[in-house]
C-alpha cells in the first residue's frame, strides 16, 4: 500500500524562467494561483507520477506558497540563462520555498536547478556562465544541475528523470 | 368566476389577538364560530387560518397577511384570502396591492391544482393553480397548517396526489382514470400526514419551528441515518445551520411580485404541464453537474454527504428569479432623460443585474456602470470627458514613450515591468479573433495601456492578472484611452487584490471561509477536515473575477452584473459559495484532497452556466441577508474606496517589480 502512494511524487517548479511552462505544462496564458499538471516518469524500471506544480511567478504571489507547497517531494528551480537578475533570484526562491514548505530536514530538502532557454540566438546571448551555477549548486549541498531548452525539449527528459531520483531520495526505504 | 362578496371579518382586534396567541388551533375554534355567523345564508366556514401571507416584492418588511377560509355553501367548495385592513408592514404598499391580491371567493370548481412547498427550512407554501391556468401568488403558513389546509379541502372536493409530482394535489381531476386509480393507492399516506394532530403550542414562533421540524423528517423520509445526522445538526446550540434557518424563517418567504407574475406567466405558457417547468428547470441543473441528483445516487458514491442545510435548488426556485434578456437599445433609452443623463441609476443597475446588457450597448453602459462617467452627465458633458481624459492619457503614455533605449539600458524596473507586460500580453486571450495572429494591433493596444497604467500607478504598477481584466475591456472600448480609463475605475474596486500583501484577496478568502461557514456548515466542515480553509483554491476565481472560468460573452455578462452592485458589492463571493454548493455533492463524495480539489476547480474552467449561478448566488445573496454581509469585514474589494481613504496600500519594494 506504501508503495502505491510513493508512485505520486510532487514536484514544484519555481523561478522567473518565463516560457518554462510552455512546454511543461502546454498552456499558454499566465498561472494565475497555482494549477499542476502529471507526467509519466520511468524509472528504474518502475513508473511514476510527476505531479508538478506551476504557480504564479509573480513575486508578490508567494504568499500562497504555504498552501502550494506542502508535501512537495522535490523543488526545481528554474532560471534563465539570458538574464542575471533571473539566476540572482535562486536564492530568493530557494529559501522563500524553505520557508513556506517547511520541510522536515530543510538542509537535505532535493532541489534540482535547471538552466533553460541555452537555445536562444545560438547562445550567445547568455550571460550567467555553467561555472557560475555550478558553483552556486556546489554551495547549496551539491544541487544536481542540468541544462535544458524547453522549447526545443533538450535534456527535459534527462532533467526529469533526476527529479524522479532526487523526489525519491527523501523517501524512507521501506518503500522499495 | 363566481364573485361573491364576502365581508373582511378581520378587524384590528382580531390580528392583535391572533398576533398575541399565537395557537392556530385556539383561533381556529374561537373566531370560527363568530366569524360563521356573518357568513352568507346557507355558508359554513370549514377552515380557517391567520396569518396567512403574501410577499408582493422581495423584501421581507412589505408582506400583507390575511386571513384564508375554506367556506362551504351548498355542496360547494369556496377559498377567500382576505388581508387584514390597515395591517399592511409597508407604507408602500397602497390598499390598491391589497385589493389586487385578495382571493375573493374561489370555487374549487375553478381550481385544478394546488402544490403544497413545505421547505426544510422556512415557511410552509400553497400554490393555486386555477383550471384557467392563472396561478395566485404563494401563500405563506406562518403559523403551519398547510397538511390541515389540504385535509379539510379533501373532505369536501376530490383530491389526489399527482402520480408524478408528489407535492402537487389534483383537484377533481376525472380525467385519467388510471392515474386517479394509481394516486389513490398514495392517498393513505397524504391522510395519515394529515391527521396528525398539531402539538398544541403557546408561541406563534415555536408553532413555525415545530413545522419546520417535521418537514424535515418528512423531506428526508427513508434514510434514517441522514435524518438522524439532520436532528443532530440541528440540535446544536451554535450551529450556523440553525442560525441560518432561523434567518430563513425570516426571510425565506420574499416571494416578489416578479416570481408572482413569473409563476402566472409559467402557468399561462403552458398550462397543460404547468409544473413540468420547474422539474425542467432542475434537470437543466443536473445536466451541468451529473453530482446534482437526488439523495438515493449519492449514496451510492463511497462517502455519505452530509445534506445541504439550504437545499440550493429549492432555494433558488424560490428566490433567485429568472434572468432577463439582456438590456436593449430601446428599453436603455427609457431609463435616458432628453440630454442623456440617466434619470434613475437604481432602477437601470437593477435591471443590469437581472439580464445584463446587450453587446452593442456595452461601451455606452460600462462606462457609467464602472462609474469612468457620471449617471448625471449629459450627452455633452460625456463626450468633453471623453476628449479630456484623452489628452490626460497620452500625457501619461508620453511618459514611457519618452524614454529611449539608452534610458532604458539604465531603468532596470523599467524594463522588468515592460517586459513582463510583454510576455503576458502575448498569451492573453489569443484564441479570440479579436486578439488573435500574429501582429494584431489589438495586443498593442493591451500593452500600452497596461504601461501606462503602471505609470499612472506606479507603486500598483504591472501585476499578473491584470491583462485578463483589461482584455474584455478593450474588447468592448475598441478605444485605448476609453480603455484605459475604464481599467483604472476598474482597479479602483480590485487594485487590492493585486497588493504586495495580497491584503485583498486575504480578506476576501476569508470572507469566502465565513459564508461558506454561514450557508454551508457540513462543507465548511469538510474543508476543515482538509486543511483547505484557506479558500487557496478560488484564489484564480476571485482575483480575475471568474474570467478564466467562463466563455468570454458569459465573463462579460457576469462582469456588468457585479459592477452593479444590486444587493452586494460582493456578489462574487456569493458565487463563489454558488458554485462550491453546487458542486459539494462531488467534492464529497470523493473525498477530494487540496490538490485534486485545486484540478477539479480549475477544471471546471468552461463548464460553468453563468445564469443558473447568478440566480443561485442570488438566492444565497439573500437569504444570507445581514448576517452575510457580517461575514465580509469592511473595505474587502471590490468596496469602493471611502472618500479620503487610501487607494492603495503598496509598499514600495525595490527587490520586486
Amino acid at each position: 500500500m506504501a508503495s502505491c502512494r510513493r508512485m505520486l511524487l510532487k514536484v514544484i517548479i519555481l523561478g522567473n524562467s518565463g516560457y518554462v511552462n510552455r512546454k511543461f505544462s502546454n498552456q499558454y496564458k499566465a498561472t494565475i494561483g497555482a494549477d499542476f499538471l502529471t507526467k509519466e516518469v520511468q524509472y528504474e524500471d518502475r513508473l511514476f507520477t510527476l505531479q508538478i506544480w506551476d504557480t504564479a511567478g509573480q513575486e508578490r504571489f508567494q504568499s500562497l506558497g504555504v498552501a502550494f507547497y506542502r508535501g512537495a517531494d522535490c523543488c526545481v528551480l528554474v532560471y534563465d540563462v539570458n538574464v542575471m537578475k533571473s539566476f540572482d533570484n535562486l536564492n530568493n526562491w530557494r529559501e522563500e520555498f524553505l520557508i513556506q514548505a517547511s520541510p522536515s530536514d530543510p538542509e537535505n530538502f532535493p532541489f534540482v536547478v535547471l538552466g533553460n532557454k541555452v537555445d536562444v540566438d545560438g547562445g550567445n546571448s547568455r550571460v550567467v556562465s555553467e561555472k557560475k551555477v555550478k558553483a552556486w549548486c556546489a554551495s547549496k549541498g551539491n544541487i544536481p544541475y542540468f541544462e535544458t531548452s524547453a522549447k526545443e525539449g533538450f535534456n527535459v527528459d534527462a532533467a526529469f528523470e533526476c527529479i524522479t531520483k532526487n523526489a525519491l531520495k527523501n523517501e524512507p526505504e521501506e518503500e522499495m | 368566476m363566481q364573485e361573491t362578496e364576502i365581508h373582511d371579518l378581520s378587524d384590528d382586534a382580531d390580528y392583535a389577538a391572533s398576533q398575541q396567541q399565537g395557537s392556530a388551533s385556539m383561533m381556529r375554534c374561537e373566531s370560527g364560530k363568530r366569524s360563521s355567523s356573518n357568513e352568507p345564508e346557507g355558508a359554513e366556514v370549514v377552515y380557517m387560518k391567520d396569518n396567512v401571507t403574501i410577499h408582493p416584492t422581495q423584501f421581507a418588511s412589505e408582506r400583507i397577511s390575511g386571513r384564508l377560509k375554506l367556506i362551504k355553501q351548498s355542496s360547494s367548495l369556496f377559498m377567500t384570502w382576505i388581508p387584514y385592513k390597515g395591517q399592511s408592514t409597508n407604507a408602500r404598499l397602497s390598499e390598491k396591492d391589497m385589493n389586487l391580491y385578495t382571493i375573493r371567493a374561489v370555487p374549487f370548481a375553478d381550481v385544478r391544482s394546488i402544490r403544497r412547498h413545505t421547505p426544510a427550512f422556512g415557511w410552509q407554501y400553497i400554490i393555486v393553480v386555477l383550471s384557467s391556468g392563472l396561478a395566485f401568488p404563494p401563500l405563506y403558513f406562518y403559523n403551519g397548517g398547510v397538511r390541515e389546509f389540504l385535509a379539510t379541502v379533501k373532505q369536501h372536493v376530490v383530491l389526489l396526489r399527482s402520480a408524478e409530482h408528489a407535492n402537487v394535489f389534483l383537484v377533481n381531476d376525472f380525467q385519467n382514470p388510471l392515474q386517479r386509480t394509481l394516486s389513490s393507492l398514495e392517498l393513505p399516506r397524504a391522510v395519515s400526514l394529515s391527521i396528525v394532530p398539531s402539538t398544541p403550542v403557546s408561541g406563534g414562533e415555536s408553532a413555525s419551528q415545530e413545522n419546520g421540524e417535521r418537514t424535515d423528517v418528512d423531506v428526508l423520509d427513508g434514510s434514517p441515518s441522514i435524518r438522524q445526522f439532520y436532528r443532530r445538526e440541528r440540535q446544536k446550540v451554535h450551529d450556523p445551520a440553525r442560525d441560518i434557518s432561523m434567518q430563513l424563517l425570516e426571510k425565506f418567504s420574499l416571494v416578489t411580485k416578479f416570481a408572482r407574475e413569473a409563476t402566472s406567466q409559467l402557468f399561462w405558457e403552458t398550462p397543460s404541464n404547468a409544473f413540468s417547468l420547474f422539474e425542467r428547470g432542475s434537470s437543466n441543473l443536473s445536466a451541468i453537474d451529473s453530482s446534482q441528483k437526488p439523495r438515493d445516487d449519492v449514496l451510492e458514491l463511497p462517502v455519505p454527504v452530509p445534506p445541504d442545510p439550504l437545499e440550493l435548488d429549492k432555494l433558488s426556485l424560490a428566490w433567485g428569479k429568472p434572468r432577463q434578456p439582456p438590456l436593449g437599445l430601446e428599453e436603455w433609452a427609457t431609463f435616458l432623460d432628453s440630454e442623456g443623463r440617466v434619470v434613475d441609476s437604481k432602477a437601470l443597475r437593477k435591471r443590469i443585474f437581472y439580464g445584463g446588457v446587450e453587446h452593442k450597448l456595452r461601451k455606452e453602459v460600462w462606462e457609467v456602470l464602472l462609474g469612468y462617467q457620471s449617471y448625471e452627465s449629459t450627452y455633452a458633458e460625456k463626450e468633453y470627458q471623453r476628449s479630456n481624459r484623452k489628452t490626460e492619457y497620452e500625457i501619461i503614455k508620453n511618459q514611457w514613450q519618452s524614454i529611449s533605449p539608452e534610458q532604458e539600458k539604465r531603468f532596470t524596473k523599467f524594463r522588468e515591468r515592460k517586459g513582463l507586460i510583454e510576455k503576458d500580453v502575448v498569451r492573453t486571450d489569443r484564441s479570440i479573433s479579436f486578439y488573435g495572429g500574429d501582429g494584431n494591433a489589438n495586443l498593442s493596444f493591451l500593452h500600452n495601456v497596461l504601461l501606462t497604467y503602471s505609470f499612472y500607478n506606479f507603486d500598483l504598477g504591472y501585476c499578473q492578472g491584470m491583462s485578463d481584466l483589461l482584455s474584455p475591456i478593450l474588447f468592448v472600448m475598441e478605444d485605448e484611452s476609453e480603455s484605459f480609463w475604464c481599467f483604472v475605475a476598474l482597479m479602483e474596486r480590485l487594485g487590492p487584490n493585486f497588493n504586495r500583501d495580497q491584503n485583498g484577496m486575504h480578506s476576501q478568502l476569508f470572507a469566502l471561509s465565513k459564508l461558506v461557514e454561514l450557508l454551508d456548515a457540513p462543507l465548511h466542515n469538510y474543508f476543515k477536515q482538509k486543511d483547505c480553509l484557506n479558500y487557496f483554491i478560488c484564489f484564480r476565481w476571485i482575483l480575475l473575477q471568474f474570467k478564466r472560468e467562463l466563455e468570454y460573452d458569459q465573463t462579460m455578462r457576469l462582469w456588468e452584473v457585479l459592477w452593479t452592485h444590486h444587493f452586494s458589492e460582493h456578489l462574487h463571493l456569493y458565487v463563489c459559495v454558488a458554485l462550491l454548493k453546487r458542486y459539494r455533492g462531488k467534492i464529497i463524495g470523493e473525498q477530494m484532497e487540496f490538490d485534486t480539489l485545486l484540478k477539479f476547480i480549475n477544471e471546471l474552467s468552461g463548464h460553468i452556466d453563468i445564469d443558473v449561478t447568478l440566480r443561485d448566488a442570488e438566492a444565497l445573496c439573500l437569504c444570507a441577508g445581514e448576517n452575510g454581509s457580517a461575514c465580509i469585514p469592511p473595505g474587502t474589494p471590490p468596496s469602493l474606496p471611502r472618500e479620503g481613504g487610501f487607494l492603495f496600500n503598496s509598499e514600495l519594494d525595490d527587490t520586486v517589480l
